[in-house]
Formats: C-alpha cells, sequence, structure tokens
C-alpha cells in the first residue's frame, strides 16, 4: 500500500489534523486573555461613575431629597446590580435573560429614583442621571449593538416620562438634553471601543497563532528530517547490502528467505518515500517506531489512515500503542495498520499472521479492544472514543 | 465469461507494463487479453475504440491524467486506474470522472485483472485504497452511506478478508459485498454524469445491488440524514 500519508480529503482539511486544535486553544486564550482586560476596564469604569459619580451627587444633595432613605436604596440597587453584573461578564457570554434581567432592574432603579427627585430641582439633584445607561453599557457589551441602543433609549424614555409627569420644567429639560447627549455619548464610545478593540485582540491572537502554527511545522519539519535520516542510515545498513547482494547474484530471487528480506525492505523504503512534510500526529509517529522494531526482525508492515484524524490524548495513546506492539511482537511476517477517524474518535485496526489469539493489553483511558481470529489472520480493533 | 475482455495499458513505465503483462498472462482463466501498450494517450485518442478496458496509469511523463478520463470514458471505454497516486482526493477525482475502479501500485497483483474484469461487464469493484479513499471522504456532495455500508468500507480497509468481514458483522460474504457495491453504486450516482457511471448505475439496479429509490433522493442530502431508518433493507 501506498502511503502513511493522512488522507487529506478536500483542500480545506489538508492542515495536519493534529496541529489545528492544538494551536487553536493558546488563540483562544489570548484573545480571551485581552477580552476579559477590557471587561474588568469596562467594570471599573461602571464602579467607579456609580461609587464617586452617582454616590457622590447623592450624599451631597442628601438634604434636597423628599425621602433620603428611598434615594439610598435606589442607590444601593443600582450597586448591587453593578455587582451582580460584573459577577456575570467575568464568568462569559452573557445570555438575554440574566443580562436583560440587570438592565432592566437599573433602569426601573434609576427611573425611580428620578421619579422621587424634586420636581423643577433634578437637574441639580438626580444623582441617577445616566446611570442606568452604564449598567446597560456593561452587561449587554458583548451582546448585538442594536440591544444596547434599545435599552439607552428605553432608559432616556423612562426619565423624559418623569420629566412630563412633573410637568416639563424648561431648565431640567435642557439639563435633561445635555446630560443624555454626553452619557449617551460617552456609553456608545465605551461600548463601540471595547468592541474595536477585541476584533483587534482576535486578530492579533491569529496572527499569533499562524506564528505558533509555523513554529510548530517548522519544528515537526525538523523532527520528520531528523527521522528520515536516522531511517536512510538504517537502509543503508539493511537494504543497500540487499539490492548488493541481489545484484552480485549470492541471493537467489527464488529463495523464499530472500523474498523475505525483499518484502521488509519494500515496505520500509515506502514508508520512507510516503513519509511527507504532512505531519500524520504522535499516534502515527509511534506507531512507526513500533513498526520499525518488527521489520527489523523481519516483519513487513504498512500502515494506512483514512481521513483527517482526531488528536488523542497520551494515556490513551499509550493502550493503542501497547496493544500494537503486542501484536507486531506475535506477528510472523507482515502486518497491516490502520487508522480511521470514527463517529466520534479514532479506530486503529491491525490485521496481521499471528497464528493465534494475542494478549492484549486491557482496554481504559476511554480505548475499547477487540479481536476476532481467522484462518491464522488476527484482527483487532483499538477503538479511542472522545465522548 | 464466453469472450476475452480486451485490454489497453496506458503505462510510460516499461517495467510496470511488462509487470501488468505478466499478471494479464498469469491469469488461470485467460479472461482478458492484451491488445494494446503506449506510453501516453494519443494512439487512443486517434482511432476507433480498440478494447473494452483501458488500465491508465494515473501520472504519464510526469503529469497527472485524471482530467483526459472523462474523454476516454465518452469514447466508449471502460478505465481501470492504476496509480501509486493512493491519496484520496486523487482517487474520489479518478472515481468522478468515470473511471471504474482504483488499483493501487502494490494492490496490482491480486487486484488488477479482477478489476478490469468487474469494470468490462460494468460491475462495482472496490480495492482497499478506493475503501480508504471513501470513508476518508468529507465533501459535502458525498453521497450518504448507511451504518452497514461504512463498517463495511471500513473492516474492507482495515484489512480483513470479506469472509472475515462478514463474520465480524454477523452477516453472509456475499451480504458484505453488496453492502461495498451499493456504496460505491451511491458513488456512481453523484457528482460529474459519465456514461461508465450511469452503466455501472444501471447494472447494479439490474443487479438487484440497489433500489432505484436509494439513489435518487439522497443525492444531495448530508450523510447524517441517510443514517436514518427510511434506507432499504439490505438485500439477501
Amino acid at each position: 500500500m501506498t502511503a502513511v500519508k493522512p488522507a487529506t480529503g478536500p483542500p480545506r482539511t489538508a492542515q495536519p489534523a493534529t496541529a489545528q486544535p492544538a494551536t487553536a486553544q493558546p488563540t483562544a486564550m489570548m484573545s480571551g486573555g485581552y477580552q476579559r482586560a477590557f471587561t474588568i476596564a469596562v467594570v471599573f469604569l461602571v464602579a467607579g461613575w456609580h461609587l464617586a459619580g452617582a454616590g457622590g451627587q447623592l450624599l451631597h444633595n442628601r438634604h434636597a431629597y423628599a425621602s433620603f432613605a428611598f434615594q439610598g436604596a435606589m442607590w444601593l440597587v443600582m450597586a448591587l446590580a453593578i455587582g451582580a453584573g460584573s459577577v456575570l461578564v467575568q464568568r462569559g457570554a452573557l445570555g438575554w435573560r440574566p443580562a436583560w434581567a440587570v438592565a432592566v432592574i437599573a433602569a426601573v432603579a434609576s427611573t425611580a429614583a428620578a421619579a422621587a427627585s424634586p420636581a423643577g430641582q433634578m437637574l441639580a439633584v438626580n444623582w441617577a442621571w445616566g446611570s442606568a445607561g452604564w449598567v446597560g453599557v456593561l452587561v449587554l457589551l458583548r451582546r448585538r449593538f442594536s440591544e444596547l441602543a434599545c435599552f439607552l433609549g428605553a432608559a432616556a424614555l423612562g426619565i423624559l416620562s418623569v420629566q412630563l409627569w412633573d410637568g416639563l420644567h424648561r431648565t431640567d429639560l435642557a439639563g435633561f438634553l445635555a446630560v443624555f447627549a454626553w452619557s449617551t455619548g460617552a456609553q456608545v464610545a465605551v461600548a463601540a471601543g471595547v468592541r474595536a478593540l477585541d476584533v483587534a485582540a482576535s486578530q492579533a491572537a491569529a496572527a499569533a497563532r499562524r506564528e505558533e502554527a509555523a513554529r510548530e511545522r517548522a519544528a515537526t519539519a525538523q523532527i520528520i528530517s531528523v527521522a528520515r535520516h536516522g531511517r536512510w542510515l538504517a537502509l543503508q545498513e539493511s537494504a543497500v547490502p540487499l539490492v548488493a547482494e541481489l545484484a552480485a547474484g549470492t541471493a537467489d530471487p527464488g529463495d523464499a528467505q530472500v523474498r523475505v528480506r525483499c518484502a521488509v525492505q519494500a515496505a520500509r523504503l515506502r514508508r520512507l518515500l510516503a513519509e511527507g512534510d504532512e505531519v500524520p500526529g504522535p499516534l502515527v509517529h509511534e506507531l512507526q517506531a513500533s513498526a520499525d522494531v518488527a521489520e527489523r526482525r523481519g516483519v513487513a508492515v504498512e500502515i494506512e489512515t483514512a481521513g483527517p484524524l482526531p488528536p488523542v490524548p497520551g494515556p490513551a495513546r499509550r493502550v493503542i500503542t501497547d496493544a500494537a506492539i503486542a501484536i507486531l511482537t506475535a506477528a510472523r511476517s507482515k502486518a497491516r495498520i490502520t487508522l480511521a477517524s470514527v463517529a466520534a474518535g479514532i479506530a486503529v485496526s491491525f490485521v496481521a499472521d499471528t497464528g493465534a489469539v494475542v494478549m492484549l493489553p486491557a482496554p481504559g483511558e476511554d480505548v475499547a479492544i477487540e479481536q476476532q481470529q481467522d484462518d491464522g489472520m488476527l484482527w483487532a480493533e483499538a477503538r479511542w472514543n472522545s465522548r | 465469461m464466453e469472450q476475452q475482455v480486451t485490454v489497453a495499458i496506458i503505462e510510460d513505465h516499461p517495467v510496470v507494463t511488462e509487470g501488468v503483462a505478466s499478471w494479464i498472462r498469469s491469469d488461470p482463466g485467460q479472461r482478458v487479453r492484451l491488445v494494446q501498450t503506449a506510453r501516453d494517450l494519443a494512439g487512443l485518442r486517434d482511432s476507433a475504440r480498440l478494447c473494452d478496458v483501458v488500465i491508465l496509469d494515473l501520472e504519464l511523463s510526469g503529469e497527472l491524467v485524471t482530467a483526459q478520463i472523462p474523454e476516454l470514458v465518452a469514447a466508449g471505454y471502460r478505465v481501470v486506474a492504476f496509480s501509486g497516486h493512493g491519496d484520496p482526493a486523487i482517487v474520489m477525482e479518478t472515481l468522478d470522472n468515470g473511471a471504474h475502479a482504483f488499483v493501487s501500485k502494490e494492490e496490482g497483483r491480486d487486484h488488477l485483472v479482477e478489476a478490469v474484469l468487474a469494470a468490462a461487464t460494468d460491475r462495482p469493484y472496490v480495492t482497499r485504497s478506493q475503501a480508504r479513499a471513501m470513508l476518508a471522504d468529507q465533501r459535502p456532495a458525498r453521497p450518504a452511506l448507511s451504518e452497514q455500508e461504512l463498517q463495511a468500507l471500513l473492516l474492507w480497509f482495515q484489512g480483513m478478508s470479506k469472509a472475515s468481514v462478514g463474520r465480524r458483522m454477523s452477516v453472509s460474504e456475499n451480504t458484505v459485498r453488496q453492502y461495498i457495491s451499493r456504496a460505491r453504486a451511491k458513488y456512481a450516482a453523484t457528482g460529474r454524469t459519465a456514461p461508465s457511471k450511469d452503466a455501472l448505475l444501471a447494472r447494479a439496479i439490474e443487479d438487484g445491488v440497489i433500489k432505484p429509490g436509494e439513489i435518487l433522493p439522497y443525492r444531495s442530502f448530508a450523510r447524517s440524514v441517510a443514517d436514518g431508518p427510511s434506507l432499504g433493507t439490505p438485500g439477501q
């Protein structure tokens, strides 16, 4: 059989199967790290505004309110909403239910505080201007932009309706428009800024991933090159003398012994020639190493893969290679090893002329092992299931 | 077979041509007769149909000739690709272009003559390298194969004899052949159209390998859809 090349299929899967997930993880982590930093910055901004800005104004005007206790309670409700929102956003992407629950609580508290402020003095004493908007920025930051826009609009409408209810004081209305303009502008700017930084972070992470993948490829190429050189040296010791003997006529192609030696060397040569720059993954390398040992014993081994193979964790790989060693040790003259991706994992199978059932290692590490014996040929399959 | 199947070998390495010719000569039933050997496709292009089946090396003078297969098929030849290029993508392209079977150079001794005979009668012939390519196929337009078809292909690719595959799956060897042939026929029903693929499909229907209803609805469906219970029960 031809190749130890992984079956690459269409171009989009042409990337080595194992390299993809291995490098995708750091990228996600890296871009995730930046995102967390931006989230923390927004948390500080919002909490800082609520403590220093809104809190300061609340204390400064404490005698102007009809009920300072109520204003204080509303301020506390907002603080709790910010606290809850901060915890939630640190945990990852927010679903619409918790995000909107926090936002609506903040909007209600802010509108209630405005409604309880003395009419006509809102501009001077209302601490809740724009506060709800900041909570909205916090929890809706990474949801659709339209959601934040809706929320900011709704919060503004709430305050405006309070003003209308109070009889529309001209100064308050002017103040409202001014506060609305700068606070909403600032809120939208922060949300847009974080969004842009998110994009930049993921681009930086992607660039880093590409660089990392290139480095990994270079390192793998180095490993392959060393392995290939090693195998070439081994061929110098085994294949070259055989060819020389055949040429000189000292080895007789009719001799069964010589034919076995030829078969083994042919299998080795094929493997050497078939080994491309694509990385079939550590499992294939480990199986190749086992095959090399068997070949020195005179067993012709072929290894083939079908389909892009998922990466197999170390402990599961050990169970599979242990099975390979047991079977290859028992094989008399030939063995075929195949790797195929199956529904939720990988099926590594062995067909070899062992003559009898082989003692295989105990299954474990999500690897199931089965074998069947037919006319001196052993079939065994180690199936790793990722689920 | 009452009449010998005639064959041409298109291969640019004389030593390989010699080897293939010797396999044909050593067939006990002498079922195949070699009528032509050539190093390129020019001879086939210029004359009327010379033979039933063309054994085609996919790489002639350093160039892949998979794109020339439709032309050969349109001229009435059945094509058996014989190549060292076992890469599944190339195997799939070869089959999609209308070749009857793919035989890798390592499989030649055991499979080439049988593949030629199958091609001459428009019957499916699936080598292990071809099963590998079918298992590796990730194209969105791939045909939907049933669980049993996939299992039979996998065990056959792994290196079991068809009799062993049957024992493993608790079905007869004949049923195993049927599963594999049906998978192959489904491939003939997808992709570009070619007279050889139509012929293979028609023969598969005639032989009861596949029912017409099993092909058409799945032509463009994803694999998961066809794994459902609606897929026809296997014959036998």
